[in-house]
């Protein structure tokens, strides 16, 4: 009769212990990770602010609150260099979207070639696609630059925009077709039986239904494209057809060294469409490196 | 009449045979290949032809002004026998990727850990942590690192407050590098959200019976989660050495496009633009990118080959 109550303040005590120290950890736990993110993102709050400060207090403050605001490094940094950022900001707005266009189309259409239409070849052809994901972009560069050369394109925007028509990223081909492979095949079994033309399926059943993978592609295509520094870098070279990435790098080359008020100020904005995107379609991008592995 | 392109099912000789092998091969393939032109172009154009004209060229001296002259194995001799700076780039390059890669994927897998153990407020952390991935590879970020980690940088500033005197992280040749193997490390977003999805594939009730069974959380670490995790460790593995072999962007911008201090941040991809649009000497540049195919290909079939003993699969 006495032993039972007894057990049963044991199991109670184990059990609030239990509980305790699972407290304990999340606590913890929630110390560590915000402590981290803190020192993660604190260079990037620091630009920010320092973006916004009188240029004589960039340096001495290691605080993230300006003792006064000022817009001054943003009208400096933009018109810091021969050729204002706005051009800049055109260029880089017109080859994204050009490249998203280029790539969405190309690439959707490659992979429901891949992923639904039956061909001979098709293994093969796929094996190859798969192939290129690996190659080291060094490997074609130079003959892709001689080529470009002798077809008259170096120092414009086309050796930029042309490959992405191509569907010279094949990374989204393979996302698509991994997409499009997990769409009902009665629908379009379906409408096949219904007289519809394989470019009515593509067009009217596949890409509908498909929009979270497209959007996924469209994105990942814009933030890479307008990051990219290397393919700029070798094609252009007149400063009027600049993207934002050489103008900021031509600021570092000149004026950067005096003016890193106005050189973080053109950072930041640089910085802002891929935040936006970050902002607004986090979940699309998280999903997409979750479930396909992307690089970054 | 199409229909049988679809890839419905359907036998091909389940209907009567078409009149001429011709209508037959517009019928069956047409489609798929019309689809696949765009790539097809561009596989041809920009990809293949490409890549054998590299090779040719790699046995070459070409300026692009005058045509390339022959030169046998010139390049590759010249390479391995007579070129401090490849071997500096190298060097520098192999050091970069066996220490960015493996600390990267340890600090993502840690925090997609303690993550992974029904934090609140999960979604917040996922997408801070992330953010540095996304942006990382702006010219913006490398010209931020840059100011962080120079003489007056902000780590010197920080380091002031406890009254260390650091140094110029970025014009060290002994600390140059690191700067950069940091920069690669603060981007362990993505490795971390693969990790997350990995992690959340591993069924609950495995934790249960260790647990059961007097297995402490150390225990199931090593025996449940690591190794039903080796997939995903092998996955990650191979993107991100693939992507630090190929990386540019933070050694340009950070050293000025010379590799420099004592070609301290002298990466391998970086040496080759050097060579291919400083100096014009595109055949070498050529030799360098099989070199380099070379490598990372070796790697990634050793890699392939090693996996069956360490990489876990379902059976």
């Amino acid at each position: 009769m006495t032993i039972e109550p007894m057990r049963l303040t044991v199991v109670t005590e184990t059990n609030s212990a239990k509980r305790l120290r699972k407290r304990i950890f999340s606590v913890v736990a929630h110390v560590l990770l915000i402590s981290a993110s803190i020192v993660m993102l604190y260079p990037l709050l620091w630009m920010l602010s320092a973006s916004f400060r009188p240029e004589n207090e960039i340096f001495n403050a290691t605080s993230l609150w300006p003792s006064s605001w000022s817009l001054d490094a943003y009208f400096r940094g933009w018109n810091g260099l021969r050729v204002s950022f706005g051009t800049f900001f055109i260029n880089s707005f017109i080859i994204s979207i050009l490249s998203v266009i280029g790539n969405v189309a190309a690439c959707s259409m490659a992979a429901f070639a891949f992923a639904r239409l039956e061909f001979r070849g098709r293994r093969f052809w796929f094996a190859m696609m798969l192939m290129t994901l690996m190659l080291p972009y060094q490997v074609t560069l130079i003959p892709q630059y001689v080529l470009f050369l002798n077809l008259g394109w170096v120092n414009t925007t086309l050796p930029l925009v042309v490959p992405k028509f191509l569907a010279a990223d094949a990374f989204f081909i393979f996302l698509m077709v991994q997409f499009f492979r997990g769409i009902p095949k009665e629908l379009d079994e379906a409408a096949v039986m219904d007289g519809c033309s394989p470019w009515r399926v593509y067009w009217k059943i596949m890409l509908p239904l498909s929009t979270p993978v497209l959007a996924t592609a469209a994105i990942f295509t814009f933030i890479w494209t307008w990051d990219d520094f290397f393919g700029p870098l070798i094609y252009l070279s007149d400063m009027r057809q600049y993207t934002v990435m050489l103008g900021l790098r031509s600021f570092t080359d000149s004026t950067g060294l005096s003016d890193y008020g106005g050189l973080f100020a053109m950072s930041v904005l640089s910085l802002v469409p891929i935040f936006l995107f970050f902002l607004f379609f986090q979940r699309l991008l998280i999903e997409g490196i979750a479930t396909t592995g992307m690089k970054r | 009449m199409t229909a049988r392109s679809l890839a419905t099912g359907a036998s091909s000789g389940e209907r009567a045979a078409s009149p001429s092998v011709w209508s037959r091969i517009w019928q069956n393939d047409a489609p798929g290949y019309l689809f696949l032109l765009p790539w097809f172009i561009g596989f041809l154009g920009l990809t293949i032809g490409p890549i054998l004209t590299s090779l040719y060229l790699s046995f070459t001296h070409f300026d692009l002004l005058t045509a390339p002259r022959w030169a046998g194995a010139d390049n590759y001799v010249r390479m391995f026998t007579n070129d401090a700076k490849f071997f500096a780039s190298m060097r520098v390059t192999v050091f970069f990727v066996i220490f960015s890669v493996p600390l990267k994927l340890a600090f993502a897998l840690a925090v997609a850990l303690l993550l992974n153990r029904g934090m609140r407020g999960l979604p917040l952390y996922r997408a801070l942590f992330y953010l540095p991935s996304l942006l990382g590879a702006s010219v913006a970020i490398a010209i931020l690192w840059r100011q962080i980690f120079a003489g007056d940088g902000l780590v010197n500033q920080v380091l002031a407050l406890f009254g260390i005197q650091g140094p110029s992280w970025i014009s060290n040749p002994n600390t140059s590098l690191w700067t950069l193997i940091f920069l690669s490390i603060w981007q362990f977003g993505s490795p971390m959200i693969i990790f997350l999805a990995g992690l959340r594939q591993i069924p609950q009730d495995m934790y249960e019976a260790a647990s059961l069974d007097g297995a402490g959380r150390w225990r199931q670490f090593w025996k449940i989660t690591l190794p039903l995790l080796t997939p995903v460790v092998f996955f990650n593995a191979i993107i991100q050495t693939i992507e630090a072999f190929k990386s540019f962007t933070p050694a340009f911008i950070i050293s000025g496009g010379t590799g420099n201090p004592i070609n301290s941040t002298l990466f391998y991809t970086l040496y080759l633009y050097q060579e291919a649009f400083g100096y014009f000497r595109m055949g070498y540049a050529s030799a360098l990118a099989w070199v380099l195919l070379a490598i990372v290909g070796l790697f990634t079939a050793f890699s392939f080959l090693t996996s069956k003993y360490w990489v876990h699969y379902d059976d």
